[in-house]
């Protein structure tokens, strides 16, 4: 794109340059990093000295920027550098950042900013009080159209191996929306019930309220909105989708060919699920023990399936799987997992009463005899599989229940709350003990164990070592062997690996034979449900693929943002509240007799309050209220950065200031006492977009009568490094004064200054103005604030202009009159240096006095107060002068482009 | 009549309106009224989303005329012609109506009657609206040329600047040579830069510049024709006195300013030891060894400021204002007193230190080299007198600093730091019928808005004679005077208003009343059907309206004002819906 002039920025200073270099027939084109036009100016109150509302003056200058012939506009972009094409001209790099809402479709009806479930401070209203994360700037914005604010995906969502929006249900539950939160989780997999028990909740390790007081209990929040639907009497009618004419089989029934079943369901096609055992579900069913994930659940969760017409066969093996084609099944899925016990390789393993645990979980699970009572149980084995055997065969009455395991406590691969909850239970552990052989006649009696030294070669494989010396013998009626578990591929006749898992394309999970893929734990050997649920999710996003004959790439799957910054979540934690974690559910008995789940649902109560905890890391929660709720389909959560490239004759920088952190000056205790506030917050207090509808202190919403203001907050003070006088402070709190007193006629308002400059043409009449209305005006700058019980404020200052002396004060309220630094990303816009900035890191003037707003760029220039704090009327004064010598430099680029131009034909 | 299809929007203007007046009501009852086809409330109405819901609501409906009732025509009467435009309607079928400066505002403390009030307002403009006839903007061809009139720094660079952008430029200068008040001052401040060096710099681009012709000793006397294509005839004094007609889009008047002369007395002046800061920096720059006063070492120096500048309200003719340069000027004069040599105490009499933004640097600086500042009460001003037997002069004055002690100050010199003031130009401003402020300076149209605006099209102020400034500042309302003369002339066309008065030729029997009472020059005598009678030139008539009243033969109407619609605005007022 070609330009005569690229505006920075489309504050007030902006939107005049483009507006008259527009109007010269100049094509320009804006650039501005929010999503509305209009800069700091449409967000005041009212201006000095005319008393004019902001709004009135702002809002026909922005609907004029963006709805000139002359003049494009970029909302929601960032300039990311300019640098010079050689010719006198200027090439720039913009960055239009995703508004995740097509602006095109979208009416500005605010129907996403009512269903958003996540609030955070609204820096449009100086935070004082929240915005949603889809929002529409403020109510005049230009364009009116709504963004979503999206600092990148949360550490929960983005760690779930399955996909699982977390923070969006965690953000859906707290709304109240237990229905929604369940359909959310529904998006990636049928198994709300089964994962709200039995997942092992990478998301809350990595939850950022971790770092704080504790983690969100993540999981269970799940299993709360589980319960409740299960809990009703009648799953709502689900929507039978309409069958698209492909067949899809699924060969086995465990997390990855439930999940991958209920996505191609969900797309049309036809699935059907084979299943070898008696019953389905997988390990879900034959591994987790009921008493963390009762078979109830399960069958809940797969009656998601059924409902939305998958068709399930037990008890059914499937042998060659291009058998299934051949039978007119457009493609299969092998998802069997790794139901194949691993041996120990011991003497006496072959012993009666030598079983896997495998085998013994399954058994049990199934309801088939298995003898216990009394007898002495040993579990070899350090991992969760190992525990599950030896909490079961505490249940089913066991004597007493050893566990040997090679890892150390601290290295068994189980997770610490099972072991702890095992030890609970009164579970024997042998940490750092391996097999060395079981004893006994046909059946086994003892087994005899050494130390193990260590159990990992420095490259990290299994290589276990022994001290040979060291040995005991335990004895023991029953040995349950959980020393892993393998796929069982062979009857595939398909490629594998060398463990005999399924050899496919890592990405696509395509097998040799295209029709088949492959998924879950038969590919990557054991893991977590999580993994294998986001292996069915890809296995069915790339069977829909491929079978719409589509390139097999990753390309709109799992397409997610970067992880957000955790440091810098918790830098947004200013101010929080301390909230503590739940405590634990678990119920423990030191003797358990059945299979009652050790932990109970949460109360409604407990969900909300644990649900207040986010932090919403990411902003947006990726909760889809906003999607379900835009009549226009205009959200699209998939929108990325794009990346635009610019030619342009000339530059105008329009960045304006920023505000002096008024938390710098601790002494004002701004931040600390809730009714100090800030110039910039009490404009919001009365502009006519007002937060509350009227003046009220933060802290207690008391309606203030006796309001301080204090000049110079930031300003002509050596102890912040600024020596500079903000020019604008002394005005702003004198319009305040008066507004303050139009809206509160009882109020009193008292003025601590230094000097009121009021240098402008009617300025000091307005200051006069206020004066005669009753702002009392002290001179002297305030040493200190503090608070009182109530809220008041106590202000120390010198009376100089008095009797002298250290005079206390007590206000209801105290305003801040910050003052202005500069905008310092402004320099980084240039090659490293190009542009000069002043002392104090404005931007430069080459020529102040002659050449006002050129920098030492030729071609580019300055507007307003990026220059040097200037007020409003100044600003566009300086602008005017910006764009008068841009237009010359336009003209000039001109004159130099049409000579060579005749050259080059 | 009443096939009129009317949208009425209502504006809340946050709470401006909105907390006084009961819109919903108005809406309400308005929305009866024959040839409504749509009434509505809007948070903003001048918001975006209000300006598409208008235009959605006439394409959908098919509008013929808008009412929009929010603040005055003054702020956004060009806003909504746009929306008109934008909406498919004519953009002279709208109407504004002020319910807010002249209702809510008003009446805050009566609800109900501005609620009545504004219905009244908006069914009388509902009524003016139904009367509208689709009307088209007259568009002149502009002349790519301009004229500045005032050859000091802010004039110098606009030419400079107008030249620039392509336009040809006419610089008329009263005296005889170019520059101003800058030529005659060395350092200047923040920069140092020497003043008449800068005007030198500037004066021979200037003269170089083909597209720029030069006048000095020459005055604007007379201006005629209309917006965007003025004849300006300028008196020059050459071996004889000539007139020049120069035809121009633009003209930027840099006229600049006078410095305050205090009255015989006032603060001491007239007496030997007190001086003007004007006369004080060409004694300092002059200086070419210690500081002296008429062959005196001057070794106490106090300033006194505010002379001639916020002088209290109740004093007639009073300069209320500030001269926003005369703090930064003194702290920067005791800065050169500093740079000579030999010690001089310097004490500055002062009510405010008002060195805003980097100017605070001259403060600070003039502080540390150890200049005293006594801040004076307001109301006691500081008392010079010179005991004429002793030659000494003294100060006295209360310090609030000090707890408010008075003291007195033997000193070698007074320097008054006397303000800026409107330069008597009486002839020019009577010439371009300029507006003149409170305080004596040119008024633009809106300090925001449009702050180099005059309420006479294509005329522009800059500089000092708008109010005080100084140096960049002044060039700063220069240039920006360039660029709204580019912003109208590069187009090369301009749009004025239909809004004009005509004449309905048969009834016309010239009497000539019209034509005395035009302020405008725009009426003639022409002939038509055989009779004399009154024409009026569309690009010279500003639709004031005046000759209107006074047509003995009422002849006259205003085109968007007509009789008819006036008589039916005030049947809406008095609550008659005219169907």
């Amino acid at each position: 794109m070609k330009y005569d002039a690229l505006v920075v920025g489309s504050g007030i200073g902006g939107m005049e340059s483009a507006l008259k270099l527009g109007d010269m027939g100049y094509k320009v084109l804006v650039v501005e990093k929010e999503s509305s036009v209009g800069g700091r100016m449409i967000l005041l109150s009212k201006v000095f000295p005319t008393l004019d509302c902001a709004s009135c003056i702002s809002t026909p200058k922005m609907g004029a920027t963006i709805h000139h012939p002359n003049i494009d506009v970029l909302t929601y972009s960032q300039v990311e550098s300019i640098r010079s094409d050689g010719n006198g001209g200027y090439h720039a790099r913009v960055r239009q950042n995703p508004k995740y809402i097509d602006e095109a479709a979208c009416t500005g009806c605010r129907l996403c900013e009512m269903a958003c479930n996540v609030a955070v401070p609204d820096e449009f209203n100086a935070d004082m009080v929240s915005r949603r994360a889809a929002y529409i700037a403020f109510p005049q914005a230009v364009p009116k159209k709504a963004v979503i604010d999206r600092a990148g995906v949360s550490p929960c969502s983005y760690e779930c191996p399955a996909g699982i929006k977390a923070h969006g249900y965690v953000a859906r539950v707290r709304s109240g929306q237990c229905d929604e939160a369940f359909e959310l989780v529904l998006e990636s997999t049928p198994l709300v019930g089964s994962l709200g028990r039995a997942c092992y909740a990478p998301c809350q390790d990595e939850c950022t309220r971790g770092e704080l007081e504790g983690a969100l209990p993540i999981r269970q929040l799940k299993r709360f909105i589980a319960d409740r639907r299960y809990g009703k009497d009648a799953p709502s009618n689900p929507q039978l989708p309409e069958w698209n004419g492909s067949k899809v089989a699924v060969v086995g029934s465990g997390p990855a060919g439930l999940t991958a079943a209920w996505q191609l369901a969900r797309k049309g096609y036809g699935v059907k699920i084979f299943e070898a055992a008696p019953q389905p579900g997988g390990m879900l069913r034959l591994g987790i023990p009921a008493y963390r994930l009762p078979n109830q659940v399960i069958d809940d969760d797969i009656a998601n399936l059924t409902a939305i017409g998958v068709a399930i066969e037990t008890g059914t093996k499937i042998g060659d799987p291009s058998r299934l084609l051949e039978d007119g099944w457009n493609a299969v899925l092998l998802a069997t997992g790794t139901h194949r016990p691993v041996r120990l390789r011991v003497l006496g393993e072959d012993k009666q009463g030598v079983t896997t645990a495998l085998e013994f979980l399954r058994a049990v699970k199934l309801g088939e005899p298995v003898e216990m009572e009394g007898k002495k149980v040993l579990v070899v084995g350090g991992g969760n599989v190992a525990i599950d055997a030896a909490r079961t065969a505490r249940r089913l009455g066991a004597a007493s229940v050893d566990q040997v395991s090679l890892e150390s406590c601290d290295e068994m691969p189980a997770h610490d709350f099972e072991v702890e909850e095992a030890k609970a239970e009164g579970i024997t552990l042998h940490d750092g003990w391996g097999i060395d052989h079981f004893d006994g006649g046909e059946r086994v009696q003892t087994a005899g164990l050494k130390r193990c030294t260590c159990v990992f070669d420095p490259d990290g494989c299994f290589a276990p070592e022994y001290d040979e010396k060291m040995r005991k013998t335990l004895e023991c009626d029953l040995v349950i062997v959980a020393a892993g578990m393998g796929a069982d591929t062979e009857a595939f006749a398909l490629q594998t690996n060398p463990n005999r898992t399924l050899k496919v394309d890592s990405a696509t999970l395509q097998t040799a034979r295209p029709e088949i893929f492959a998924a879950g734990d038969a590919v990557t050997g054991p893991s977590m449900i999580t993994q294998a649920v986001g292996q069915g999710r890809r296995a069915a996003f790339m069977i829909d693929r491929f079978l719409e004959g589509a390139a097999l790439d990753s390309a709109g799957f799992e397409d997610n943002l970067p992880r957000v910054d955790k440091l810098e979540v918790l830098r947004r934690q200013d101010v929080y509240d301390r909230r503590e974690p739940l405590e634990s559910h678990a119920v423990m008995n030191a003797a358990p007799v059945d299979f009652a789940e050790t932990e109970t649902t949460l109360t409604e109560a407990e969900a909300l309050e644990a649900t207040s905890r986010c932090l919403d890391c990411g902003v947006c929660s990726e909760c889809h209220a906003c999607v379900d709720a835009c009549p226009a389909d205009a959200v699209d959560l998939a929108m990325r950065p794009e990346e635009i490239e610019v030619d342009t004759a000339s530059v105008v920088l329009a960045t304006g200031f920023k505000l002096f952190p008024a938390d710098a000056k601790p002494e004002y205790g701004y931040g600390k006492y809730a009714n100090v506030i800030t110039g910039m917050q009490m404009d919001r207090l009365l502009a006519p977009t007002r937060p509350f509808n009227s003046v009220l202190r933060p802290g207690d919403g008391k309606v203030p009568d006796n309001i301080a203001y204090i000049m110079c907050t930031g300003s002509r003070d050596d102890t912040v490094d600024n020596p500079l006088c903000s020019r604008i402070c002394c005005m702003y709190s004198v319009k305040h004064n008066q507004l303050v007193m139009g809206a509160l006629p009882l109020a009193d308002v008292t003025v601590h200054y230094m000097d009121v400059r009021a240098v402008g043409k009617g300025y000091d009449e307005f200051y006069q103005q206020a004066k005669d209305m009753g702002a009392m005006f002290i001179k002297g700058r305030v040493a200190k604030i503090t608070e009182k019980e109530d809220g008041n404020l106590i202000v120390r200052y010198e009376d100089v202009e008095g009797d002298g002396g250290v005079v206390e004060a007590e206000y209801d309220m105290v305003v801040l009159a910050v003052g202005v630094q500069p905008n310092l990303e402004v320099a980084g816009l240039f090659e490293d240096g190009a542009l000069a900035l002043d002392d104090y890191f404005y931007v430069g003037e080459a020529d102040e006095d002659l050449d006002p707003g050129r920098t030492n760029l030729p071609g580019v220039f300055v507007a307003g107060a990026a220059s040097g704090v200037k007020d409003i009327p100044d600003s566009i004064l300086h602008a005017g002068a910006a764009v008068a010598q841009a237009a010359a430099h336009v003209e000039r680029h001109k004159a130099m482009a049409e000579p060579k131009a005749k050259v080059t034909v | 009549m009443s096939a009129r299809k009317i949208g009425v929007y209502v504006c809340q203007c946050g709470g401006n309106i909105g907390d006084y007046v009961d819109v919903d009501r108005v809406v309400e009852a308005i929305a009866k009224e024959p040839g409504v086809e749509v009434a509505r409330t809007a948070m903003f109405t001048c918001s975006d989303s209000t300006q598409q819901e208008i235009i959605t609501d006439a394409q959908e409906r098919g509008l013929d005329g808008l009412v929009v009732a929010s603040c005055s025509p003054k702020l956004h009467t060009y806003t909504f012609r746009d929306v008109a435009r934008r909406a498919g309607m004519n953009p002279f079928q709208y109407t504004q109506v002020n319910v807010r400066e002249q209702c809510s505002w008003t009446h805050t403390d009566d609800h109900a009657g501005a609620t009545e009030k504004a219905l009244r307002l908006v069914r009388a403009g509902v009524n003016r609206t139904r009367l509208t006839d689709p009307l088209e903007s007259i568009v002149v061809e502009t002349t790519p040329k301009s004229l500045v009139v005032g050859g000091g720094i802010a004039g110098l660079r606009a030419a400079l600047g107008l030249a620039e952008v392509g336009l040809s430029v006419f610089l008329v200068e009263k005296k005889e040579r170019l520059g101003g008040w800058v030529s005659g001052f060395k350092e200047m401040y923040p920069h140092g830069r020497n003043g008449g060096e800068l005007v030198a710099g500037l004066e021979s681009a200037v003269r170089a510049h083909p597209g720029i012709t030069v006048f000095t000793n020459a005055e604007l006397i007379a201006k005629s024709g209309s917006f965007g294509n003025y004849q300006a005839t300028l008196a020059v004094q050459g071996e004889q006195l000539e007139t020049i007609q120069v035809d121009v889009g633009s003209i930027v008047v840099t006229t600049g300013f006078d410095t305050y002369q205090p009255d015989e007395g006032e603060f001491g002046f007239g007496q030997d030891g007190v001086v003007t800061i004007a006369e004080f920096k060409q004694m300092v720059e002059a200086a070419d060894g210690p500081l002296k006063y008429k062959g005196r070492p001057v070794k106490t120096l106090a300033y006194v400021y505010c002379v001639g500048s916020r002088q209290p309200e109740y004093e007639e003719g009073a300069n209320t204002y500030c001269s926003r340069y005369c703090c930064n000027a003194g702290a920067h004069a005791a800065l050169q007193v500093e740079a000579l040599p030999g010690k001089v105490h310097q004490y500055h009499f002062y009510r405010d230190m008002r060195t805003y933004g980097t100017f605070e640097l001259l403060y600070s600086e003039a502080l540390e080299k150890g200049s005293a500042y006594i801040k004076y009460p307001d109301q006691e001003p500081p008392v010079i007198e010179r005991d004429q037997a002793s030659g000494r002069v003294t100060v006295t004055a209360r310090d609030l600093l000090s707890e408010g002690e008075e003291f007195e100050l033997e000193v070698d010199l007074v320097v008054l730091m006397t303000g800026m003031v409107p330069r008597e130009n009486e002839g020019l401003t009577k010439a371009l019928k300029l507006p003149v402020g409170q305080s004596g300076f040119f008024n633009e149209i809106h300090p925001k808005l449009r702050p180099v605006e005059t309420v006479v099209d294509g005329v522009y102020i800059a500089g000092c004679c708008q109010a005080p400034r100084n140096l960049s500042e002044s060039v700063q309302s220069g240039l920006a005077a360039v660029t709204q003369s580019a912003a109208i002339l590069k187009r090369g066309t301009a749009e004025l208003d239909p809004l004009v008065a005509t004449v309905d030729l048969d009834v016309c029997e010239w009497c000539g009343a019209c034509q005395d009472t035009c302020p405008y020059d725009a009426i003639s005598l022409d002939q038509h059907a055989g009779k004399e009678v009154a024409v009026i030139a569309k690009t010279a008539c500003k639709g004031c309206g005046g000759c209107v009243p006074v047509c003995p033969a009422n002849a006259i109407d205003l085109q968007g004002y007509t009789d008819a619609q006036i008589r039916s605005m005030i049947d809406g007022m008095l609550g008659v819906s005219c169907a």
